[in-house]
């Protein structure tokens, strides 16, 4: 105790400041790994079914997608390393806390944002499968093609009877 | 699957001829063919088969499925990308009534909404606002 009274008062904080942030990087970059690996695992599944006939692509966008969760984590882990300077054991405890509490809420909301990206994916695809949501009243008589395929209807139709803004068609003879 | 739908609208009506110009600027995920009901071209194809025509909103896929009123708005919303989701949402059993109630009144009283939207100094094909030069319209 007295070797660290005599001690001077930046040399105190520091020896309580080192092992702040050794402890927060360790803790930081394992929660990082574990979630981005969690992350890695359990959204191949959602990519399967989103790209069921290319399995390469949907290993691609997971690849892509955790990459960019350890690059914005690992970045923003790094930014808020910073701490004042603690002056005894319980402050730089405080200190700890208090960064992993932040880090571990930016990571929580991280991690449902990328649950939402991935739920985006997953709803486009099946948007597209999806049929009408009333079946139809009624059908045409198969003679009833659509409109715009069926050239010859439309064609003598304008023959017949020429519409007023349109170009007057040739007369046949 | 439906590869296309024509859309049979009424282009006697403001409130209409928005409304289409409206999905014309959204993304569609089904081509859309966009025909007045009262040309003779929709009369010729479809007048004979199609009971409802020029007095409800009628939509036609290419494999002759038949739309007619409420469904057919329904139908319009789901070849709009931003509007599957809602159209199934609005067919399904909480909201379908409701949805229903409302496709059927919005289409009946269509004219009477274009009036309170539409400027007064609008005729069925300009409009004209008060103490503007012709070229100001």
């Amino acid at each position: 105790m007295d070797s660290l009274q005599d001690m001077p008062a930046a040399a105190v904080s520091a020896s309580y400041l080192v092992p702040v942030y050794a402890t927060y990087a360790i803790i930081a970059v394992g929660l990082t790994i574990w979630i981005a690996r969690t992350l890695f695992k359990n959204g191949a599944v959602f990519l399967e079914e989103v790209f069921p006939d290319a399995p390469k692509m949907a290993e691609a966008v997971n690849r892509l997608l955790v990459v960019g969760f350890y690059l914005v984590n690992l970045g923003y882990a790094s930014l808020i390393l910073k701490a004042g300077r603690p002056g005894s054991m319980a402050e730089a405890i405080e200190a700890l806390a208090q960064k992993l509490g932040l880090l571990l809420l930016s990571l929580g909301a991280m991690h449902f944002a990328n649950l939402y990206v991935f739920h985006r994916i997953r709803r486009r695809a099946k948007l597209n499968q999806l049929p009408p949501p009333v079946p139809p009243q009624m059908m045409l008589p198969p003679g009833h093609r659509h409109v715009e395929r069926d050239e010859r209807i439309r064609e003598a139709v304008e023959a017949r009877f020429p519409q007023p803004g349109s170009h007057p068609s040739p007369q046949v003879a | 699957m439906i590869s296309r739908l024509t859309v049979l609208y009424d282009e006697r009506c403001a409130l209409c001829v928005r409304c289409r110009d409206w999905m014309l600027s959204q993304d569609a995920l089904v081509p859309l063919d966009f025909l007045a009901s009262h040309s003779i071209r929709a009369v010729q194809l479809y007048g004979r088969v199609i009971p409802w025509l020029g007095d409800e909103l009628v939509v036609v896929g290419d494999g002759g499925e038949v739309w007619v009123g409420p469904a057919a708005f329904l139908v319009c919303l789901w070849a709009l990308a931003d509007y599957r989701e809602w159209s199934h949402r609005l067919a399904g059993d909480t909201f379908s009534k409701v949805a229903v109630k409302f496709f059927a009144t919005l289409s009946k009283k269509r004219r009477w909404i274009a009036e309170w939207l539409e400027h007064p100094g609008c005729s069925d094909e300009r409009c004209r606002i008060a103490h503007a030069a012709p070229p100001y319209r």
